[in-house]
């Protein structure tokens, strides 16, 4: 689906944990081929908005629309099946902060289980195409290796590969690189990097501000659950409007 | 009935046990193999099998044991094998270095054994005892084979009598739910206890 | 006075060997059966708790606090007064299966707590449906990790099926005291048959130290 459309439309979205209220009315829209990061202090909900767009947390109230359909609330407002959801997901692929690769999996196969399962692609295919992304991330001598015996970099690198197996419509990015050491980092920026100029489209929470700057064309400050602004990389890092902002962003220059 | 052959079984056992299994560290030679053999074989052997191994033996070497002796035996002879593989565990993972400073302070192998060693291993071995004793209780309807006045042999006079089997051995399966959860219980307490401990 | 005893057993072995035929028997159908059972069960218990799904646990956390005996006995000559009969050898394959599913539920039960949340999540993530998720996922995992416990369920299973020899089925222990009761040797008899049983039990713990190898080559396992 090539079309104009926008990916993801977030309408009103609300959640909150245990009575505290940890998104307030959230709005925003993700357009195809837009790189959109997510910026804001722990606790300030980014996390949970990611997690609400594939439904792995159900919000109170609010819609989200996967390329035009609404997912988690069927037409007639009753909530959709797991059978369900699991469809709409099978559209849209995820990157951890822990990677979540299956240990009992070698890296092929943690690259080729979904499409071939759960999307149906033929064996043969989903191998060949499993070939192309891990060359892409540079993890295609280690496809026979299992995820122990991997770094920190190179299993995110493999997880990247696996989301791109899916020929998403989006990837959605939680902190990718939060849990990695410092050395092993940029390896997995440069990665999505090379994504980000290939107009993927995708949503990256983050607390690595120049990461965020260098490779978003759009980027949400969310503080308190409330979409405090929302505009290009240079605006927000530049010329904040808004005092919460510049507070934030001058902590990290 | 049961409960008395169990719990003489399980107190026997659990001693035993420990036995066997410090002879066994001791490494005597040929002591060694045979304790070794020993727990092998009967761990892989049926309650059943090795009870009525013994109710038949009797006769053959024309000795008159009482039955209720064999099937102490039985049962003793069982979980003693059991019993000598936890306190091995406990044994094997002692800490060394609580050895040593037993043995700089001119402790005798046996004291050593007796004041350091056993209340420790008693404690990290507990939910492992516990849980042969109860296994040994899932185990002892076998005695039945042997004719003893058993809660499961109870069931079956009663059902000779009104040919009506169900209530006895709902009632059975009652009174072994009711020993058996208490043993459970009694496990998890006792692992609760063993993690507190640290040990 | 003995080595005719053995001269004996040796000339009946077909005997010895039909009931050592029939214990096995009893043994693989229960063992394969009462995997997938608690495979089910776990499966049938994940996800949020209901009235079901808690009644369910507490039935099997009933049948593993029965002797073996007792729930054999319950299926073979308490179900007839209310009108169920069935066969020897069905009630005891029923008892076996169902009763040892039920151990094999707890142990896996206890590795689908032990499994980190973010395999779920990412499984979820990536379009696998609840059953696709759990059989290509987690129950792989949850087996794997495992490993070590089944050996003492396996055996247990084995030493089990020598209670069939009380509701009749003729398997090793039966055939060890029929030969003994014909021809007055229970030395030999019964030695050959604890033979039997060990040597499988062996077999076992090899095979499971083979399963072994194959987890900690995954990195699955701790040991």
């Amino acid at each position: 689906m090539n079309d104009l459309s926008p990916v993801i439309e977030v309408d009103n979205l609300c959640k909150s944990f245990d009575g505290m209220e940890v998104l307030r009315s959230i709005n925003f829209t993700v357009e195809r081929g837009q790189i959109i990061s997510i910026i804001g202090s722990s606790g300030s909900g980014k996390s949970t908005l990611l997690r609400c767009i594939n439904w792995l947390e159900q919000p109170d109230r609010g819609t989200i629309r996967i390329v035009g359909n609404r997912i988690g609330i069927k037409d007639d407002g009753t909530p959709m099946s797991e059978r369900e959801l699991a469809k709409m997901r099978a559209r849209m692929a995820m990157v951890f902060q822990g990677f979540n690769l299956w240990p009992h999996l070698n890296v092929l196969r943690n690259v080729t289980e979904a499409p071939v399962h759960v999307q149906g692609v033929a064996k043969d295919e989903a191998i060949a195409q499993a070939e192309v992304w891990l060359q892409r991330v540079g993890m295609l001598i280690k496809k026979d290796a299992y995820p122990y015996t991997l770094s920190g970099g190179q299993k995110q690198r493999v997880a990247i590969a696996r989301a791109l197996a899916m020929n998403p419509e989006v990837i959605l990015f939680d902190e990718p690189t939060s849990a990695l050491d410092p050395e092993l980092v940029g390896e997995v920026q440069d990665v999505i990097g090379e994504l980000a100029a290939d107009n993927f489209t995708m949503v990256i929470v983050t607390h690595e501000m120049d990461f965020a700057r260098s490779i978003s064309n759009e980027v949400v400050f969310i503080d308190k659950g409330v979409v405090v602004e929302q505009a290009p990389p240079e605006k927000i890092f530049g010329n904040p409007e808004t005092e919460r902002l510049r507070q934030f962003v001058g902590k990290y220059r | 009935m049961t409960v008395w052959i169990s719990g003489l079984s399980i107190t026997l056992g659990v001693i035993a046990g420990f036995g066997v299994a410090v002879l066994r560290n001791a490494n005597i030679p040929i002591v060694t193999q045979i304790l070794t053999l020993y727990i092998s074989v009967i761990r892989a052997t049926p309650m059943i099998t090795l009870v009525l191994f013994l109710f038949v033996m009797t006769p053959y070497l024309q000795v008159e044991i009482d039955r209720w002796i064999i099937a102490v035996a039985a049962m003793t002879i069982n979980t003693t094998a059991f019993n000598a593989e936890i306190w091995r565990s406990a044994l094997v993972t002692f800490s060394v270095e609580q050895i040593e400073a037993a043995k700089a302070a001119g402790m005798t192998r046996a004291q050593m054994l007796r004041r350091i060693m056993l209340p420790q291993m008693g404690i990290t071995s507990l939910p492992g005892l516990v849980n042969e004793m109860t296994l040994l209780v899932k185990s002892s309807p076998a005695i039945a084979m042997v004719g003893i006045a058993d809660l499961t042999r109870a069931t079956n006079r009663i059902t000779a009598i009104t040919y009506k089997p169900l209530p006895p051995i709902l009632a059975a399966a009652v009174l072994y739910l009711l020993i058996i959860g208490t043993m459970v219980w009694l496990q998890r307490k006792a692992d609760k206890y063993a993690q507190r401990l640290a040990m | 006075m003995k080595l005719y005893d053995w001269l004996t057993v040796w000339l009946n072995i077909d005997r010895v060997m039909l009931g050592f035929g029939v214990t096995i028997l009893f043994f693989s159908v229960a063992t394969v059966t009462a995997f997938t059972g608690g495979c089910v069960f776990v499966y049938l218990m994940d996800g949020k708790q209901n009235i079901l799904k808690r009644s369910l646990r507490s039935a099997l956390d009933v049948l593993r606090t029965l002797p073996f005996l007792i729930v054999l006995y319950l299926l073979y000559y308490g179900l007839p007064q209310i009108g169920i009969r069935m066969t020897s050898w069905t009630a005891g394959m029923i008892a076996l299966s169902v009763y040892h599913a039920s151990y094999y539920a707890e142990i896996l039960r206890g590795a689908r707590v032990a499994l980190p949340q973010g395999q779920m999540e990412s499984a979820k993530a990536h379009g696998f449906t609840p059953f696709q998720m759990y059989y290509r996922i987690l129950l792989p995992q949850m087996v794997l990790r495992s490993g070590p416990l089944f050996g003492n369920l396996l055996v247990g299973c084995l030493k089990d099926t020598a209670f069939l020899s009380i509701i009749t089925i003729y398997e090793l222990t039966a055939a060890a005291n029929a030969l003994q009761a014909v021809y007055f040797i229970p030395m030999p008899a019964f030695i050959i048959v604890i033979f039997l049983y060990w040597i499988i039990s062996l077999i076992l713990e090899r095979l499971l130290r083979l399963m072994g190898r194959y987890s900690k080559h995954r990195g699955l396992s701790y040991e």
